[in-house]
């Protein structure tokens, strides 16, 4: 994790210095006739990059067949009944940092079709992060990490200054800690008609947002031996922040049930203060067309913790080739137009953290030129996230772990348990998926 | 072979092909899920499929709180919405069946709710008990009600009770049309010689037009029993079982389990200790439906 954080930083840094280094061009070859399968992610922020299909079908001279296009979830099922029933007919799938590792030999291992030259384009770190068992199986195409979007508004409010001084003594200024982020939410909370923020309350999206507030308290999901570590002291202070806010009002009673798309509509409608969110939804937030707060934004660094770092919860949406693909050409071609410089551009106009080095530097400027400042601000403010920035555990039995604990962190958000016992809980469950898969 | 060349053996020869396919949709599909029952069976390591672990899985799920948890709120959210949908289709088939003027138009506009996918019921309630933007706190809150939101699919009771207020406003009209066929089909005589022996209209209901619609109501049942998972796509969109746990049924834990965390050895156990409950319903029902035929076409 070391190695990442370093490499990540080490490649923002020197981004533009990479970029210049890199002179191969991709051969992306030739398949007339013949019609590549693909499953690939839908929704509203992934489609727009389809839209490049027919320039790959036009050089390449074959078709696409899109056979599903779903959420990462649903997806995610459809492949594992694909290869419980031995039925892969398909040659490029969606893929996803978290879900990766569960899917053993499905894939292929990239590093030996795509040429070095062509993958030193990708950001290091990234790239690095996309091995399951040091083979590249996927090949990402956006660089998730999540950092604060909140309502400069509410700041700029002298009343909101002066009480916020009269109570906590500091100025009124973006939370730079866990601790800051939950007296604000509770501070701006006016429930129904504003809330402090809305988290994702189920499936990975809370198992997530727990570890990433986990690991900035200086705790961790497993030990070395991949014991789980998660009901620690500072699993327990992760947890508490949750149920401090929720015990307060400062979210929605139904945040619970609520996963991202829900959480980007609510700050969309200006029913939340702050939210801590992914690089996908800036353009969406700042677009006056579909957000009532596209003149109000501000975006800032993820809290830290009491370790004095952030989470940094990271991963990266990616392209894969399956083993039993009837032409591997034809899909590694495929993957790497989607992920190209034009495709990364593409993809980093609409507010995602590229994968692409080179793209930094050159989306920045276009943001700039093109009057979208506030856009160039906020690729500043994520670059400089990614110095936090972490994966999940990438082992195959993450999302099962993560299916047992949301419940449990449920649980004890609604006040069914105490914090510790539903750790406890969860920890035993999780020991036991671990001790199935022959960890210990 | 001698057999198979009498004819005797005709009626078993035509009706093989028949029975073959029976083997191999349903038979088959059966033994290997219960063989899984008993493996490690994880849907992406196929070779799992071959570890045998015994009886692991049944002992697991036997100490583990929440498959009852969820196995008992299976059998309360069954019982609750049959009965109100039940009373309410009955209700709603004797209203319509005093009408004279309109009544087969009122008959299809009441098989509308079954003609949407309870997917999309499911999406409706979701958003209709949505505890911020939802049209039922925004009304309660128009109406000067309540001063909070309410919070719908979160409160323990709240969030069943959604589900089944979802579950009854798709399903009580094939109560109703089931229930509307028995009065059709009912003989006018009992009731007019019931009248002239002075019977009010409630005396008449529960001697005459009851025993007669028992039948129907048991048949109603039994299908509606075993078509009541049907609910699994409401509760996946509204609650997906959430929030901890608090809405689960067992056909969202064995999805979960099977389809999510792939441990589909695990899932299919349940799925054979929770047969014992649709096993259960359809004895009970059929046994009532055997009784009440006792009385059909008159009073006691």
């Amino acid at each position: 994790m070391k190695l990442l954080k370093a490499t990540l930083v080490a490649c923002c840094a020197v981004g533009g210095l990479a970029a210049s280094a890199q002179a191969d061009d991709f051969d992306y070859g030739s398949f007339p006739d013949y019609t590549l399968k693909v499953k690939l992610i839908g929704g509203t922020q992934y489609e727009k990059l389809y839209t490049r299909i027919p320039e790959w079908e036009e050089m390449t001279g074959a078709k696409v067949e899109i056979v599903s296009s779903k959420n990462h979830f649903d997806l995610d099922r459809e492949i594992k009944q694909d290869i419980a029933a031995g039925d892969i007919t398909w040659c490029v799938g969606s893929n996803h940092t978290s879900f990766a590792p569960q899917y053993g030999d499905l894939y292929i291992d990239l590093s030996e079709h795509i040429p070095q030259s062509e993958l030193d384009k990708y950001v290091p770190g990234t790239l690095e992060s996309a091995k399951v068992d040091g083979r590249l199986v996927q090949l990402p195409r956006v660089t998730d990490v999540s950092n604060l979007y909140y309502r400069k508004s509410l700041y700029a409010d002298p009343a909101n200054q002066q009480a916020w001084k009269e109570k906590y003594g500091t100025d009124l200024a973006p939370p730079k800690t866990y601790d800051e982020f939950r007296d604000q939410v509770i501070f701006f909370a006016d429930p129904p008609n504003l809330y402090g923020t809305a988290f994702a309350g189920k499936d990975e999206g809370m198992s997530g947002r727990f570890m990433e507030i986990l690991r900035a308290n200086g705790g961790d999901m497993f030990d070395d031996e991949f014991r789980p570590t998660f009901n620690s002291p500072e699993g327990v202070a992760a947890l508490q922040w949750f149920i401090d806010v929720y015990d307060a009002g400062a979210v929605p009673a139904g945040t619970v049930n609520y996963t991202w798309d829900d959480i980007g509509q609510a700050m969309a409608a200006g029913q939340l203060a702050l939210d801590l969110d992914w690089p996908g939804f800036a353009a969406f937030f700042a677009d006056p067309s579909s957000s009532k707060i596209a003149d109000d934004l501000g975006y800032a660094v993820a809290p830290a913790g009491t370790s004095g770092h952030g989470g940094g919860w990271s991963g990266s949406h990616s392209f894969s080739v399956t083993q039993d693909c009837d032409n591997k050409d034809a899909a590694v071609s495929f993957a790497v137009f989607m992920t190209n410089d034009e495709s990364e551009l593409m993809e980093a106009m609409a507010g995602n953290l590229p994968t692409r080095t080179a793209t930094y530097d050159e989306v920045i400027a276009w943001f700039n030129e093109n009057g979208k400042e506030n856009l160039a601000e906020m690729f500043q403010v994520w670059q400089e996230s990614l110095a936090d920035a972490r994966t999940p555990p990438l082992i195959p039995e993450w999302i099962q772990v993560s299916n047992v604990l949301w419940p449990e962190l449920q649980a004890a958000i609604v006040g069914e348990k105490t914090p510790q016992d539903a750790l406890d809980d969860a920890a035993e469950q999780a020991t036991m998926i671990m001790e199935d898969a022959g960890y210990y | 072979m001698k057999f198979f060349r009498s004819p005797q053996a005709t009626p078993y020869l035509l009706l093989l092909p028949a029975i073959i396919v029976i083997l191999a949709v349903v038979l088959v599909p059966l033994l290997v899920s219960f063989w899984t029952s008993f493996t490690s069976y994880n849907l992406v390591r196929p070779d799992s499929l071959y570890n045998f672990v015994g009886l692991r899985n049944y002992r697991r799920l036997i100490g583990n709180d929440d498959f009852w948890w969820a196995f008992g709120r299976t059998v309360v959210f069954i019982t609750i919405a049959l009965n109100l949908e039940m009373l309410l289709g009955l209700g709603l088939a004797l209203l319509v069946n005093r009408i004279t003027w309109g009544q087969r138009t009122l008959r299809t506009i009441m098989m509308f709710p079954m003609m949407f996918s309870p997917i999309l019921v499911g999406f409706q309630f979701k958003y209709l008990f949505n505890d911020s933007v939802g049209l039922v706190n925004n009304a309660l809150f128009a109406l000067n009600l309540i001063d909070k939101p309410i919070p719908w699919l979160v409160n323990g009771w709240l969030a069943n009770f959604s589900i089944i207020v979802a579950e009854m406003w798709m399903s009580t009209s094939i109560f109703a049309i089931l229930l509307m066929a028995g009065l059709l089909a009912m003989p006018k005589e009992p009731i007019e010689a019931a009248k002239v022996d002075g019977c009010n209209a409630i005396q008449v209901f529960r001697h005459i037009t009851l025993p007669f619609l028992m039948p129907f109501i048991w048949i109603a049942m039994t299908i509606r029993s075993l078509d009541v998972a049907r609910a699994y796509d409401m509760v996946k969109i509204m609650t997906n079982g959430g929030p901890a746990g608090r809405t689960e049924l067992i056909w969202t834990l064995m999805t979960r389990t099977g389809y999510q965390n792939a441990q589909m050895g695990m899932a299919n156990a349940m799925g054979y200790i929770s047969i014992l409950l649709s096993i259960a319903f359809t004895i009970m029902f059929y046994r009532n439906l055997t009784k009440a035929r006792v009385f059909m076409g008159g009073a006691q």
